[in-house]
């Protein structure tokens, strides 16, 4: 077995047992993807020097007997739209096409304190909008599993490079799906942590209530390993919540006797394929197996999800994008005609299609006239989300859904249509909505050999029961570590 | 026709807080372009604003100093529009749920008293400045980019630029009370905008508004004001109407300018900002808050007036300075010497140092107590008036005790009867023409006898007991 | 709603896009579905449930202590333009 196709839990136990070393890793992971790069496109930067140069320290680090975390001198990927200190930060847009972050994100100063190597940055949706990541205006992304079907999105880059084994562990952002969507395209693990518990301080924002950066990994306890380097309270970041977190890895417990487990009934019905249905419906019937008691439950405001989570993603996004204007950083048009039109034609150029459409929906529903009826209604309609949640979790310990409506599909098949496209997001956004933890793997795969992710949704700070959960399918399943190409 | 000007006031005060209102970026003025600057303020991609709780802190402050219900919880709200100076494309403010609400002043204005309301108290974060190079283009500067503001809108009560004027000064006297404020007019640290209707007298109905903007002074916003009302009237009377639209007061040329209409009215589209979580002053909070305001300047002239007895224009100068009013109620506090004297003191020879020095009071080293035991030594007699305005330029300048001065100085008062006696009659035996007048009738060679007693004495002779032995030697002779 | 070429033009105007823009025809023409889209919310009906200041988290603030500012070059590194030791843009009149 290569170093590419193995787990981060593995690779963080070889490397304590000295069988292998951080600069040995690292040079594996760019060996690798040297290979595959070509066709998957996972990486918009890669920082091989500087990553070879950390993985050597760190090998200093850990022969010197340094109390590191036990993810110490494992190769990460980040996504691109997480500020790096002098070390190019897209957003895959054309925007930011060379703009250098003067100062690092807080999860960059935590990967660096608990010791992981950056490889890269990698492709993305423009600025994390999107579901296929074929918006993004500066690489091509393609699913590992078939290079002709697209990774999801928006964190294409980071699901694929975990996928084709290029490193074992990424970094993501999700505001509507855009970790649990990929990571179910391409046949990973990936958790959206409760809102509050990673910091936001650093990641370009797309819609500041709703995103949050989370863990992809080859496994469940990959995921949990990461997540609890990840999350802790930041004082940067005041949507963070002041509170410590207990290890998730240490908590790993795969016996779910007496766990009980939702299936709302609105996530399988018209619009999810018949195929993904099956899958995740054998999934609780897996768990039935293990000792769970599966039950149906409501969600009854689920089909508002979609409305809501466009009309209050699209206003933030119209407002946090509006500091891209040309004047203290990114694209600035060519010729103008003064300032107002430096504005217009650096935005107009600078952006892409699906940026500009957000950014229209989100000015329209907070115009004048407009902003009682789009987004003070779905203000109100997301606590009202946020109350059907909290009594499904007073009868269920966490739920079980599909992530998508369908296995990956293929390259350019819904980029002529966008409302088709964001019809795609319909199982994901209601998890942001409520500020929830959720978290996708493999459950299966279609027809087409690609795979088909479940997701599991936790109460408030409940991922704990998640990764307990997942950890009991994966044995049961053996769906892990599966790595295309 | 007679009309009535109906004027509103939008007051941007800068508060007086170390650091910014979302970041820990220094405040201080007049630093060198883009030094005060982080990520947050010069709004870099994936940078979060974190309140500043002093910010909250002043701002209450100044509601409950101004009477306004505070709102116990509330948020922060982004206002969107784009210009160079503000670099996030929106400025963080408050909207529907400003901190404080329903307030007033009391001040007044030709000895009359008048109030005005205020609808809200915001706090928010100041723009940058730009700065306009010599050839077509601007410059900007973010240091001011984040400075906290409170931002005060009153009632549509004012009826003049007097009423105006007297306004502001309340406002600016209470800032500096609360010392939530420089209130450097030069440095910006207080401005208005101000908004002017004018209704035919006795009319209920409020006329079109005009906005008028770029004020920087108060005497400005007096003659703004002038300016406009009459430039209203003359429209009414010309058969015209007036339009809605935003005006920019050039203070040069004494007039001003349509900047924008109506139809060009931005749509801000203020909403919450999610980066920013609620902000709530719990009863504990308002308490503490609530016991830090002092005794505000309406109340402290009131209180000269009936208890020492000033007159109300003496009373005026020293409640409006809140350093000189703390001042005097400490002096009086310590109840040795005569109150009057003290607020004499402060606004004759006090004052006159400061003016000509250009200083506050805190630049200098002058305290109440010593204040007090140099009046005191004065009516003992210990020293001379004069010798008194020697010691305080000591008081201003070094940490010497009054004590200590007036020995260094040698200015003790020779109030011996004996020895006073004994000068008296060596001078009225030296100077026989003027006994020889003074007997005769002109009564006023006294004068120059004590003139000469005093020079004797070496400055150093009680005067009123000179006066005293000079007079009864005199009639007895 | 509808939406009109007016209303997309006002709103562009707003966002600081340019209507004429390449591409924006499409950006247009998307723009009445996904308002349609979104106007699914309006058949819902929230009862007492109104949008309120959410008290979730509160109090995240900070003591007001100074911290080192970033040097000048470091913020202006991105700049399009820097003139005078400051992002330079077209001359501003207000």
């Amino acid at each position: 077995m290569e170093l590419y196709q193995k787990t981060a839990a593995e690779l963080s136990a070889m490397l304590r047992n000295k069988e292998v070393s951080s600069v040995e890793l690292t040079k594996a992971a760019f060996a690798r993807t040297a290979e595959v790069e070509d066709k998957v496109g996972a990486y918009i930067t890669l920082t091989e020097e500087k990553a070879l140069a950390d993985a050597a320290a760190m090998d200093a680090k850990l022969a010197a007997g340094e109390a590191l975390s036990p993810l110490a001198g494992v190769p990460v990927s980040v996504k691109d739209n997480i500020c790096t200190k002098g070390i190019k930060t897209t957003c895959a847009s054309k925007m930011l096409e060379n703009f250098q972050p003067p100062y690092d994100a807080t999860v960059m100063d935590k990967l660096n304190a608990a010791g992981l190597i950056m490889t890269g940055k990698t492709n993305l949706d423009e600025f994390a909008m999107g579901s296929s990541c074929e918006n993004s205006a500066l690489q091509k992304t393609r699913n590992p599993h078939n290079l002709d079907h697209v990774t999801g999105g928006s964190s294409g880059g980071a699901a694929a490079s975990v996928a084709a084994g290029e490193v074992s562990i990424a970094v993501g952002s999700d505001t509507g799906g855009s970790i649990r969507q990929p990571a179910s395209f391409c046949g990973v693990v990936g958790m959206k942590p409760t809102y509050g518990t990673v910091s936001r301080y650093g990641l370009i924002a797309f819609a500041s209530s709703l995103d949050q950066i989370g863990p992809f990994g080859r496994c469940v306890e990959d995921v949990a390993m990461l997540t609890d380097v990840l999350r802790g309270y930041d004082k940067m970041d005041s949507t963070s919540y002041p509170r410590e977190y207990e290890s998730l890895t240490a908590g790993l417990n795969a016996d779910i006797k007496g766990m009980k487990i939702g299936l709302p009934k609105e996530y399988f019905g018209e619009g999810i394929s018949e195929e993904v249905s099956k899958a995740v419906l054998a999934a609780a019937e897996t768990y039935q197996q293990l000792g769970a008691e599966v039950v149906e439950i409501s969600l009854p405001l689920s089909k508002y999800a979609l409305p809501i989570y466009y009309i209050l993603s699209s206003a933030e996004a119209s407002s946090n994008l509006a500091r891209f204007d040309g004047v203290k950083y990114g694209y600035r048009a060519e010729s103008f005609d003064g300032i107002i039109d430096l504005y217009v034609k650096s935005r107009s150029e600078g952006f892409g299609q699906e940026v500009q459409r957000r950014i229209m929906l989100g000015t329209y529903v907070l115009s004048s006239g407009y902003y009682d009826a789009y987004y003070k209604k779905a203000r109100a309609a997301q606590r009202a989300i946020r109350a059907d949640y909290a009594k499904a979790f007073e009868q269920v310990d966490v739920i079980l859904t599909p992530v998508a409506p369908t296995t990956a599909y293929k390259v350019g098949e819904k980029t002529a249509d966008p409302l088709q496209m964001y019809m795609g997001d319909i199982c994901t956004v209601s998890v942001n909505i409520a500020g929830l933890p959720a978290m996708v793997q493999p459950c299966g795969f279609d027809s087409d050999k690609l795979p088909i992710g479940m997701q599991l949704i936790g109460p408030r700070f409940g991922e704990q029961k998640l990764v307990n959960a997942g950890l009991a399918f994966e044995k049961a399943s053996g769906l892990s570590n599966i790595v295309a190409l | 026709m007679k009309y009535e000007p109906v004027i509103g006031l939008e007051v941007h005060a800068e508060l007086s807080t170390k650091t910014k209102i979302f970041c820990g970026c220094s405040t201080a003025f007049g630093a060198e372009i883009n030094t005060h600057v982080c990520p947050v303020c010069t709004g870099q991609p994936g940078a979060l604003p974190v309140l500043n709780k002093q910010v909250v802190h002043y701002a209450a402050k100044m509601g409950i100093a101004t009477h306004c219900t505070i709102n116990q919880l509330c948020k922060s709200d982004r206002k969107n529009y784009f210009y160079p100076d503000l670099p996030k494309a929106y400025q963080i403010s408050q909207f529907d749920v400003p901190i404080c609400e329903n307030g007033y002043v009391d001040f007044e204005v030709n000895g009359e008293p008048k109030r005005v309301r205020f609808e809200r108290i915001h706090f928010e974060e100041d723009a940058g400045k730009l700065l306009h190079d010599e050839g077509d283009g601007t410059v900007v500067d973010f240091n001011r980019c984040g400075v906290p503001l409170i931002e005060m809108v009153t009632r549509p009560d004012i009826h003049s630029a007097a009423e105006a004027k007297e306004f502001l000064e309340t406002v600016k006297t209470t800032l500096s009370y609360l010392q939530i404020c420089d209130c450097r007019m030069e440095e910006g640290s207080i401005r208005c905008d101000v908004n002017v209707s004018v209704r035919p007298m006795g009319s209920e109905k409020l006329g079109t508004r005009v906005e008028m903007k770029n004020i920087n002074s108060f005497s400005a916003a007096e003659r703004a004001i002038e300016y406009e009302v009459n430039r209203q009237i003359d429209v009414l009377e010309e058969g015209g109407t007036i339009i809605q639209e935003t005006r920019r007061w050039d203070d040069s040329r004494g007039k001003n300018l349509v900047m924008r209409s109506k139809e060009d009215a931005q749509d801000y589209r203020y909403f919450p900002d999610p980066d920013l979580v609620a902000v709530e002053i719990d009863d504990a909070w308002l308490e503490q808050i609530k016991s830090e305001i002092p005794e505000l300047p309406q109340s402290r002239y009131a209180r000269y007036i009936k208890d020492i007895g000033l007159q109300p224009k003496e009373a005026r100068i020293l409640s409006d300075a809140y350093d000189k009013a703390c001042l005097l109620d400490e002096g009086v506090a310590m109840g040795r010497v005569d109150s009057k004297s003290i607020a004499n003191w402060i606004l004759s020879d006090i004052s006159k140092y400061l003016n000509d020095k250009g200083l506050e009071l805190k630049d200098t080293k002058l305290a109440a107590a010593k204040l007090v035991d140099m009046i005191e030594m004065i009516e003992k007699n210990t020293i001379s008036g004069n010798a008194g305005k020697k010691v305080l330029i000591q008081l201003f300048e070094t940490d010497d005790s009054v004590d200590a001065i007036v020995e260094k100085l040698g200015l003790k008062q020779v109030s011996d009867e004996g020895a006073i006696q004994k000068l008296v009659d060596e001078v009225l035996a030296a100077n026989p023409k003027s006994v020889a007048d003074y007997k005769g009738g002109k009564k006023n060679a006294i004068g120059f006898l004590v003139g000469q007693c005093m020079k004797a004495s070496k400055g150093k002779g009680n005067p009123k007991m000179i006066n005293q032995l000079l007079s009864k030697t005199l009639a007895n002779m | 709603m509808a939406i009109t070429r007016e209303n997309v033009e006002y709103i562009a105007n707003l966002a600081r896009l340019d209507p004429k823009g390449k591409g924006f025809d499409k950006i247009a023409e998307d723009m009445q579905g996904i308002v349609s889209m979104v106007d699914q919310l309006q058949e819902l009906d929230l009862g007492d449930i109104t949008d309120v200041i959410d008290t979730e988290r509160k109090n995240a603030m900070r003591e007001d202590v100074p911290v080192p500012s970033y040097d000048k070059e470091e913020i202006l590194a991105n700049a399009p333009s820097v003139e005078c030791g400051g992002v330079s843009v077209p001359r501003v009149v207000e």
